[in-house]
């Protein structure tokens, strides 16, 4: 079963407009537009301005990429620069 | 009610407001509370509670003061919190429910938290309790688990700046934080423990000394800054209604006077006359005797001559177990269980190994003044000294006893086993006494000898005052008897 044939959802947790958040932004759309080709639902949540949804994913650090579907969730915490960790955590094949 | 205890002692109380914990000696230790608006650092190893005074510190808020809370937990899970306490009665999913308690769960789920590169800060940590306070308008925040950040995250700069937002903007809006620190065995100060202590205002130390059956905990306040607070140590349980701390007697020496106006009598005729008319009121006796001399029936007559005055009693049994003592009463013909129904004597029983001295001080004073006793009769002190006791600690129990005592002029009778003198002739009776229990015995008001002399093919039962501090009493040695109902002082002793 390769990446494509399943819906992945994804939420990008931050804190605020900072350089870091728009690292992690970017870095994170290069990633998946290259490895899911757009089969991807991507949320990008302030952290300042929903506390409660933070609460509910138990997000304890920012920037923090969580993979909900599909499961298991994942967290992958960083900038997310590093390419191939951000694959490994978030449990996709690497080409 | 628990005991009556007084304000700090040490300088005069500085102008930081207090917040209650509602664990009265807990608070007493702190010299009133919590400085409200700053954080607390409560640090222990495992097994010292910790997480129960958190939850009872979120709990006596709720309950007992109107002030609601949140619950910060980075390990133990908000379900397990729950389960823990609800055996102490606290319904803290019914508080969740009706918007007085909020958790903020950082434990450590199934999900794995992989680092991908770069930095990162732990601010959502923040935005969470803030989210969490501003939910329930807490004032009072606990936390639990900060340490175990350090293994899941790398980033210990991001952890340390963590810990100083949190704790300042806590601070900036009023709350007042109790936060949960392990103690290490090695001192890893730089790190985990270093980094709490650094953001807090204050430090409690909790320790936990194991005996041979049971476990003593001891707290006491290593700072608090700005603030005035009693200095020492004081012990505490977790009990079935959560901590309870028994709190220091405190030795008021001024206001502690015997009245050598007002006597208690045995009710045995020469006794209380070898004694000047009987027992001054607020004097420490200790009635010493091998085993068989008959010490506990002569503190038995002791209470019970009291209560034909209208006087009530308490009766420490150490020796042997209260059942056995209203036992023996019985065939004297005393009913001691009517006595306690009718709140005329109060029995305090006490474990013979392991016994903590404050628990022991506290649980004699609470009988004390439930049923406002003016005689009390403890059997033995010589039970005190065990595995915890040492010889030091229960001299230093008696003299917190016998403060407490005078000041509310109440009247003992302490029973102490002697072993020695089977046997003896009289000069050498009288002196083996004074060496042997010299220590414990110059603690005491007056010394009543029971002694043993064995003559051709009988045994005499012998009985001396040795002393009687700040009154006249009769230096002779007179025979007695024991029967059933009353203790009979025959004639002088002739050799």
């Amino acid at each position: 079963m390769t990446a494509t044939d399943r819906r992945v959802v994804l939420r990008l947790y931050i804190t605020g407009h900072t350089v870091n958040s728009r690292a992690a932004t970017d870095n994170l759309r290069r990633i998946i537009d290259e490895e899911l080709l757009g089969m991807y639902e991507l949320e990008v949540i302030d952290v300042l301005e929903h506390p409660q949804l933070a609460e509910e994913d138990k997000i304890l650090a920012t920037p923090t990429l969580i993979k909900i579907l599909p499961p298991p969730i994942r967290k992958v915490i960083g900038d997310l620069s590093d390419r191939d960790k951000v694959l490994l955590g978030l449990d996709l094949t690497v080409r | 009610m628990g005991p009556r205890t007084e304000a700090a002692k040490t300088e005069p109380r500085m102008g930081l407001e207090r917040v209650a914990t509602g664990i009265p000696g807990f608070d007493a230790l702190l010299g009133g509370g919590l400085p409200k608006g700053r954080a607390t650092l409560l640090s222990g190893s495992t097994g010292t509670g910790k997480t129960v005074f958190l939850t009872s510190f979120l709990q006596a808020g709720i309950q007992q003061f109107g002030e609601n809370g949140v619950f910060v937990t980075l390990e133990e899970t908000p379900a397990d919190i729950r389960a823990n306490v609800l055996g102490f009665g606290w319904d803290l999913e019914a508080w969740v429910g009706e918007g007085k308690l909020a958790f903020v769960d950082g434990s450590p789920a199934d999900d794995w938290i992989l680092e991908a590169g770069g930095s990162y800060d732990l601010s959502p940590l923040l935005a969470r309790v803030d989210h969490a306070v501003k939910k329930v308008g807490a004032s009072r925040v606990s936390i639990d688990g900060l340490d175990g950040l350090f293994t899941r995250f790398s980033n210990k700069e991001a952890i340390r700046s963590l810990l100083n937002t949190l704790t300042c903007h806590l601070k900036a809006i009023g709350v007042t934080c109790l936060i949960a620190g392990e103690r290490q065995e090695s001192a890893d100060t730089l790190s985990r423990f270093g980094a709490l202590e650094f953001v807090s205002d204050g430090v409690i130390e909790l320790d936990l000394i194991r005996g041979q059956q049971q476990s003593i905990r001891k707290a006491s306040v290593r700072k608090l800054r700005g603030c005035s607070y009693r200095s020492g140590v004081v012990e505490y349980e977790i009990s079935a209604r959560g901590i309870e701390v028994f709190p220091k007697i405190e030795v008021a020496t001024l206001v502690a006077k015997t009245d050598f106006s007002v006597r208690r009598k045995f009710g045995i005729l020469q006794l209380d006359r070898m004694l000047g008319g009987g027992a001054p009121q607020g004097h420490m006796l200790l009635l010493t005797g091998n085993t068989g001399t008959g010490k506990t029936t002569f503190g038995m007559q002791f209470i019970v001559e009291g209560m034909r005055g209208g006087e009530h009693s308490v009766f420490v049994a150490l020796e042997e177990s209260v059942s056995q003592v209203k036992k023996t009463a019985l065939e004297h013909g005393w009913d001691f269980g009517q006595a306690e129904q009718a709140g005329k004597l109060a029995f305090v029983s006490g474990r013979l190994i392991d016994t903590s001295p404050d628990r022991l001080l506290f649980e004699i004073v609470n009988q004390v003044e439930r049923v406002n006793a003016t005689r009390i009769v403890l059997d033995s002190v010589s039970s005190l000294l065990s595995a915890t006791m040492n010889e030091e600690q229960v001299r230093q129990f008696l003299i917190q006893l016998s403060a407490f005592l005078k000041a509310r002029g109440v009247t003992a009778v302490l029973n102490y086993l002697c072993t020695a003198n089977f046997g003896a002739v009289k000069g050498q009776l009288l002196s083996n006494v004074e060496t042997n229990e010299m220590r414990i015995s110059s603690l005491a008001d007056g010394l009543v000898m029971l002694l043993y002399v064995e003559r051709g093919q009988s045994v005499r039962r012998l009985l001396n005052v040795l002393k009687l501090r700040g009154s006249q009493h009769s230096k002779e040695v007179f025979r007695y008897e024991i029967r059933k109902g009353k203790i009979v002082i025959q004639g002088k002793y002739e050799e």
